[in-house]
C-alpha cells in the first residue's frame, strides 16, 4: 500500500537543488506526482506531492537531504496526508479575472485586497507581487463567479483605489491571453 | 497565469496608451425595406433597424465592461440609400433620411453612415435625385452620414458624378453655415469604396454583404507611439534600424487587432450576429497622444510633410497590415493608417507652421488610407476646384487599385490659416492654403468617364 507525502523545501538558491531533491527522492522509490518551484529574492521554494512506498518515512527523507553536498542548507517539512489530494491538473474556473494594484510600496498593501476580495467571497486563484525601488506592484488572478455585478464591483474597486491611493485595474483573463499569446482562438 | 510583465504590458497598452476599440459598427441591409410607398419604406427602414438594433449598444458596454477594454463608438451602417429608394425623388429621400436618423436615434447610436450612392459608371434618375437631395439630407439631420462612390480600378471614374460633387461639397457646407461648414464633414467621395468599412463617415452595409454583419475598427497610433518611444530609449536610437521599428510596429498592431477581435466576435456571439472584419486602420483623434502624425515625428521627422513622410507613411502601413493580418480570421474595411487634418492634433499642427500642404497629403494618400481627410479649405474656393481636387484623389485610388477618399470642408466665410473648430472626435485645425484656384474649369466641365486603367503591363 502506498501513503502520500507533501513535501516543502526551502533554500539558497543554487544550480542543481531540483536534482538533488528529485534523486533523494527516486533512490526511496518516490513517485512524483506534481510540484511547484519559484524563486523569490533568492530564495528557492519548492512543493512536492509524492508516493511512497508504505515503509518510508519522513526520518528516511530528512537523512536523504542531509546526505546533500553543498554550502547552501536544505530546510524541508513533510506532512502525510490522510486523506490523498487531487493531484490532476487544478481545474480554473471557464472565466477568471485579473486585478493588477500599483502603489508607492507601504506596509499592508497585500491585505487591503486581501480583505476587500474576502469581503465579497472573491477567490483568489494566483497571487503574483514586485517591488521595484519604491513601486509596489500585486497581480491577482480571481474567480468572480460569486459576483453578481461587474459594474457594481468597479465602482468598489474605485471607491478602494481612491480610499487607499492605488492604481487598480480589472480586466478578463482573455484579454492578456489574446494580447500575448499565438494561435489560441479568441472565442 | 501569464508572466506578470506580459500582464503588465497589457494593462499600460489600455490605459495609459489609448488602446480600445475604436468602432463596433453594425451593418444592416436594408433592401428588403422598399415598400409601395415612401410612409411606408420609411417605416419598414426603423423597424428593421430597430429589431436588429436593440440591443445593440447595450451590449457592445456591457461586452466592454466585462473585458475592461472601452468601445469609444458604437454606429450603424446600412444599404446605400439610393439602393433602398429606388425611384424616390428628391423630396422622398430627405424623408428616408429623417427615418435613417430617427432610427439611429432610437438605437442610441450617435452617427449611420449609408446615405450613398454608387455611380461610378453611370447615373440612374434615382441617383440624381439622391445626390441633390444630400446637402438638405444632412442638414436637417444629426446623425446620418453620406457618401458617393464616383469611380473604381474596374469601371474608371465617373467624370459627370465628379463635377456634381464640388457644388454637392459647397451646398453641404452652405446648408451649415452656422456650424462652420460641419455638414461637409459628414460626407465622403470614394473610389473603391469598401462594402463592410466601419469607420465613418463612409460606412456603409454593401450589398455583396449578408443580411447583418458586425464589424469592428480597431485603433491604436497612441499604443503604436508610445511602444516605440519605449523601445527606443530602451535599445538606444544607434542600435537600431527601421527594420527593427517595422517589426515592433507589426507586433504591436498583433495585439492591438486581438483585441478588436475579442471584443467583436463576443458582442457578435452576445446578439446572434454574424462577425464581418476587424478594420486595421489606424484612426487618430484630436486626444494629445493618439497621433498617427506623432508617429511619424518619432520616426524622424520633425514635422508632418517634410521630406521623408511618404516613405515612413509607406512603411508604417505596410507594417500594421501585415501585424493585424496575422491576428484576425477575417480582415476588411479600409485597413490603413488614416491622416484626417482635422481629427489628429499633430497633423493640425504642422499645417500651423506651413510644413503640411494639400500637396502632401495628396501624396501621402497613394501610400496609406484613406484619402484628403478632414481638410478644412477656404470657404470661397469654388466648385470646380473642389472637384479637381476630388479627381486627383478619384485618380490615384483607380490606378493604385486601393480605396481613397475625399472629404473635405469649404468653411463658409473662412479664409487660409484661419482656425476651425468643430469639437470632440471632429477636432480642430486651422484652414489649409488651396493654390491654383478656379485653374480646373475647362477639365471639370468635359464630364463623361474616365476609362478604367489596364490591369496588366504593371511597370
Amino acid at each position: 500500500m502506498n501513503k502520500q507525502l507533501v513535501i516543502s523545501v526551502m533554500s539558497k538558491d543554487r544550480p542543481g537543488i531540483i536534482a538533488d531533491i528529485t534523486g533523494v527522492i527516486l533512490d526511496l522509490g518516490g513517485d512524483l506526482a506534481d510540484l511547484n518551484q519559484s524563486v523569490l529574492g533568492g530564495y528557492f521554494t519548492m512543493i512536492l506531492i509524492v508516493e511512497f512506498d508504505e515503509k518510508i518515512t519522513a526520518e528516511d527523507l530528512f537523512a536523504g537531504f542531509s546526505h546533500i553536498q553543498s554550502k547552501t542548507k536544505i530546510e524541508a517539512s513533510i506532512k502525510q496526508m490522510d486523506v490523498p489530494l487531487e493531484i490532476e491538473k487544478r481545474n480554473l474556473p471557464t472565466e477568471t479575472f485579473i486585478v493588477t494594484v500599483q502603489a508607492e510600496n507601504r506596509k499592508g498593501l497585500v491585505k487591503i485586497m486581501g480583505d476587500f476580495f474576502f469581503a465579497r467571497h472573491i477567490n483568489v486563484l494566483d497571487l503574483e507581487t514586485t517591488k521595484q525601488q519604491k513601486h509596489y506592484t500585486m497581480i491577482f488572478q480571481i474567480d468572480l463567479s460569486q459576483i453578481s455585478s461587474l459594474a457594481v464591483l468597479r465602482k468598489e474597486l474605485e471607491m478602494v483605489a481612491e480610499q487607499e491611493h492605488l492604481e487598480i485595474v480589472l480586466q478578463h483573463n482573455d484579454i492578456f491571453k489574446a494580447t500575448q499569446e499565438v494561435g489560441t482562438p479568441v472565442i | 497565469m501569464l508572466r506578470s510583465d506580459q500582464i503588465m504590458a497589457t494593462v499600460e497598452m489600455v490605459h495609459k496608451e489609448n488602446l480600445d476599440v475604436r468602432t463596433v459598427t453594425m451593418g444592416i441591409n436594408l433592401l428588403d425595406c422598399r415598400k409601395g410607398s415612401v410612409k411606408e419604406t420609411c417605416a419598414a427602414v426603423e423597424k428593421k433597424i430597430a429589431d436588429y438594433a436593440d440591443k445593440f449598444v447595450e451590449t457592445c458596454n456591457s461586452v466592454a465592461q466585462k473585458f475592461g477594454i472601452p468601445v469609444v463608438n458604437k454606429r450603424i451602417s446600412v444599404t446605400p440609400a439610393a439602393f433602398v429608394g429606388a425611384g424616390f425623388t428628391k423630396d422622398n429621400f430627405i424623408e428616408l433620411a429623417k427615418a435613417l436618423d430617427r432610427a439611429a436615434e432610437s438605437a442610441g447610436v450617435d452617427i449611420l453612415g449609408g446615405y450613398t450612392a454608387h455611380v461610378e459608371k453611370g447615373i440612374t434618375a434615382t441617383d440624381q435625385a439622391f445626390i441633390e437631395s444630400i446637402p438638405e439630407a444632412i442638414a436637417v439631420t444629426k446623425r446620418v452620414c453620406a457618401s458617393i462612390n464616383v469611380g473604381s480600378s474596374h469601371k474608371g471614374i465617373n467624370m459627370d458624378a465628379v463635377a456634381m460633387m464640388g457644388p454637392t461639397v459647397k451646398a453641404l457646407a452652405e446648408q451649415t453655415r452656422e456650424s462652420g461648414g460641419f455638414g461637409a464633414a459628414k460626407f465622403v467621395v470614394f473610389c473603391n469604396q469598401p462594402g463592410d468599412n466601419p469607420f465613418m463617415a463612409g460606412a456603409i452595409h454593401g450589398v455583396e454583404e449578408a443580411d447583418v454583419v458586425l464589424n469592428v475598427g480597431v485603433s491604436g497610433p497612441g499604443v503604436i507611439a508610445r511602444s516605440l518611444e519605449k523601445t527606443i530609449a530602451a535599445k538606444g536610437r544607434e542600435n537600431l534600424k527601421l527594420d527593427d521599428i517595422a517589426e515592433e510596429i507589426k507586433q504591436i498592431t498583433f495585439r492591438v487587432t486581438r483585441c478588436g477581435e475579442l471584443i467583436g466576435r463576443h458582442v457578435s456571439k452576445e446578439l446572434g450576429v454574424e462577425f464581418g472584419v476587424v478594420d486595421l486602420s489606424l484612426a487618430p483623434t484630436p486626444k494629445v497622444g493618439d497621433s498617427v502624425g506623432e508617429i511619424l515625428q518619432i520616426l524622424g521627422v520633425d514635422d508632418v510633410g517634410a521630406p521623408g513622410s511618404t516613405a515612413i507613411v509607406a512603411m508604417l502601413n505596410d507594417a500594421v497590415k501585415k501585424g493585424g493580418i496575422f491576428a484576425s480570421k477575417a480582415v476588411g474595411g479600409l485597413s490603413g493608417a488614416f491622416i484626417p487634418v482635422m481629427e489628429d492634433a499633430v497633423l493640425a499642427d504642422a499645417v500651423a507652421k506651413g510644413a503640411l500642404t494639400i500637396e502632401k497629403l495628396e501624396a501621402m494618400t497613394c501610400v496609406c488610407s484613406v484619402g484628403l481627410d478632414m481638410v478644412p479649405i477656404p470657404g470661397d474656393v469654388d466648385a470646380a476646384t473642389i472637384s479637381a481636387i476630388i479627381a486627383d484623389e478619384m485618380a490615384l485610388g483607380m490606378i493604385n487599385n486601393k480605396t481613397t477618399a475625399a472629404r473635405l470642408i469649404p468653411v463658409p466665410g473662412k479664409k487660409a490659416g484661419e482656425q476651425i473648430s468643430f469639437g470632440g472626435l471632429f477636432g480642430e485645425s486651422p484652414i489649409m492654403e488651396v493654390r491654383n484656384v478656379g485653374k480646373s474649369d475647362r477639365f471639370i466641365s468635359w464630364g463623361g468617364r474616365m476609362p478604367a486603367p489596364i490591369h496588366s503591363f504593371k511597370n
